[in-house]
């Protein structure tokens, strides 16, 4: 009785043409996804270095607590912690005001627009080069313009405590653009009604930003908020590029630290259990800022 | 009155300074690019340094990188993966989409809500794992073992879902009194008229490619198969490249086809940034 009852339920042929589409995307998510991941759950409770594969052995918790002594990576955890938490307030802060401009009915409106966007078509690596030369403590154009208003010669990417401000500052400029763009989307869909009740109760231009704007681009700048800071902890292009990760490991990232460490050293053992923490750890933020933000 | 003029004009100062911070490295890239390097460095504390004087405008940094660096074989390189992954990656996620979306077959809630979990995964954290799978099935420096892991997009697996979601349910019913199977309602119907998101889809993942550092770095090691990202680091690192010109040049032509792009599909890249809010 309940076979007939499901055989009923689904087409046998359309069920089989759905498997047939579905077939190449779950096999290969299947591979390329599932399979690391528990790649990293066997491998992370071993001791696993790649060019000795036959001496690998299970070692139990060992790699997990030996994180918590590494001051290496305890370090790069500080480092990327310390970028999440500048660049995605200065991106998002920086994004917002240039929406706000092009917003504004003004002149040129099209120049200015693509002006602030300009830096989003350049790639990763190449903004990384671009700036490197930029900031050349001796030869950079960076130094001459500053030295022509009056500061003196900066060290930037050279320095230990100049480094990591100096990537953050970068990597807002160049990805603000996109930001832009979804704020300017959001700012377009606000009933230009609210604004006009609002004025004819006597609002000023401070309080309708406070009253209509803000709370209207609420669940665009949710998005952003999640979007930006989950990029954020995977920051490694840069400073892989610009500094590899010096001076004195002031700009090295997790997972420049899990490049370096489980790629180029092959300690596939210990690097895999970080990466299952740090996995873990990035899912835990975007649920926990969704939940903060959503009770607000 | 006159305050507000005053108000105004420095307000167009600001905007127009702040619009300077944003273009003025590209431009001195584009500009040194077309300089020897003496001449950058003796621009560089002037307005000469982002505008060409003609008399000192020369094509031999480019002359001169492409002598000594094959770039346009890299640039081909990647003009390939990114098509391929575009190609495949379009064919493997809109399938999968469509059948979720249409569909109904045992466990498809199951398969959906894999899919939707899969998504929360952060692919760059886990590439420890994922190189050692494709080190296990022996696919590393092969065009395979780069191109692969990256077809399958759960994200795109599911926008096309949203997309299709919307198509009236007339349509599949009167293509099956047609007498149409569902493959060719599939690419004769669905597909022509759902070109704008294979577009979006298409051109991101296009961008996204080209643009790839770290995972070619971890699974293409053969200097033949190298992609264009890869290739700028190399040439900016090698101790034998000492001209600032040389770098601009390569950092110019890589960044030209991507310029070109947007020019052409501006609107479906923001369109696309804005579903699935990459960078």
């Amino acid at each position: 009785m309940e076979l007939t009852k499901k055989k009923s339920k689904y087409s046998l042929k359309e069920s089989l043409t759905a498997y047939i589409f579905l077939l190449p995307a779950l096999m290969l998510a299947f591979t390329f996804i599932i399979l690391p991941i528990f790649s990293a759950f066997v491998n992370g409770f071993t001791d696993y270095y790649l060019l000795k594969p036959d001496e690998k052995i299970f070692i139990g918790i060992d790699n997990f607590i030996r994180m918590a002594s590494d001051t290496l990576l305890l370090r790069t955890f500080k480092n990327t912690l310390y970028f999440v938490l500048l660049v995605v307030p200065l991106q998002l802060g920086m994004a917002l005001i240039l929406a706000l401009i092009v917003n504004k009915k003004i002149k040129f409106n099209g120049y200015y627009r693509m002006a602030y966007f300009a830096p989003a078509v350049l790639s990763l690596v190449v903004i990384s080069i671009l700036w490197s030369v930029l900031l050349n403590p001796s030869s950079g154009l960076a130094n001459q313009i500053l030295m022509s208003v009056g500061i003196p010669r900066q060290k930037f990417l050279t320095s230990t405590t100049q480094a990591m401000p100096t990537i953050v500052v970068i990597s807002a400029w160049s990805g603000c653009g996109y930001q832009m763009l979804i704020f300017l989307a959001g700012l377009k869909n606000i009933e230009n009604s609210l604004y006009e009740a609002a004025e004819i109760d006597g609002a000023n231009s401070w309080k309708k930003f406070l009253h209509i704007t803000i709370p209207s681009l609420r669940p665009v700048t949710m998005f952003l908020i999640i979007t930006t800071t989950i990029q954020a902890f995977k920051l490694i292009v840069q400073p892989m590029v610009m500094t590899g990760g010096g001076p004195d490991y002031s700009t090295m990232t997790i997972l420049q630290y899990i490049y370096e460490y489980g790629f180029r050293h092959r300690n596939v053992g210990y690097v895999s259990a970080i990466t299952l923490v740090f996995t873990l750890f990035l899912v835990i933020v975007s649920i926990l800022i969704k939940k903060v933000l959503k009770e607000e | 009155m006159h305050k507000k003029n005053i108000i105004k004009i420095l307000f167009y100062i600001a905007i127009t300074l702040l619009s300077l911070f944003f273009v003025f490295p590209m431009l001195w890239m584009i500009v040194s690019s077309f300089k020897i390097d003496e001449h950058i460095y003796r621009d560089i504390g002037t307005v000469f340094a982002f505008l060409p004087r003609m008399e000192d405008m020369t094509i031999k940094p480019y002359i001169e990188l492409l002598s000594m660096y094959n770039i346009f074989k890299n640039m081909g390189n990647s003009l390939m993966y990114a098509s391929l992954t575009v190609v495949f990656g379009l064919m493997v996620n809109s399938l999968a989409g469509y059948a979720l979306a249409k569909f109904n077959f045992p466990f498809k809630d199951g398969v959906l809500l894999l899919i939707i979990a899969l998504m929360i995964v952060p692919v760059e954290a886990t590439i420890l794992p994922l190189y050692m799978v494709v080190f296990r099935i022996k696919l590393i420096n092969t065009i395979a073992g780069y191109l692969l892991p990256f077809v399958a997009n759960v994200m795109n697996i599911f926008l096309f879902r949203q997309y299709f979601l919307s198509f009236p349910e007339e349509l599949s019913e009167a293509a099956r009194i047609d007498g149409l199977g569902h493959f060719k309602l599939f690419y004769k119907i669905v597909f022509p008229i759902s070109k704008p998101i294979y577009v979006t889809i298409g051109i991101i993942t296009f961008l996204a490619s080209w643009n790839d550092f770290l995972w070619p770095v971890m699974a293409l090691s053969n200097s033949d198969l190298m992609p264009v990202q890869v290739a700028l680091n190399a040439i900016f690192s090698d101790t034998y490249n000492i001209f600032t010109s040389h770098t601009m040049a390569a950092l110019t032509l890589v960044t030209l086809p991507v310029v070109v792009l947007y020019m052409f599909f501006q609107r479906q890249i923001v369109e696309g940034v804005a579903r699935s809010g990459i960078k």
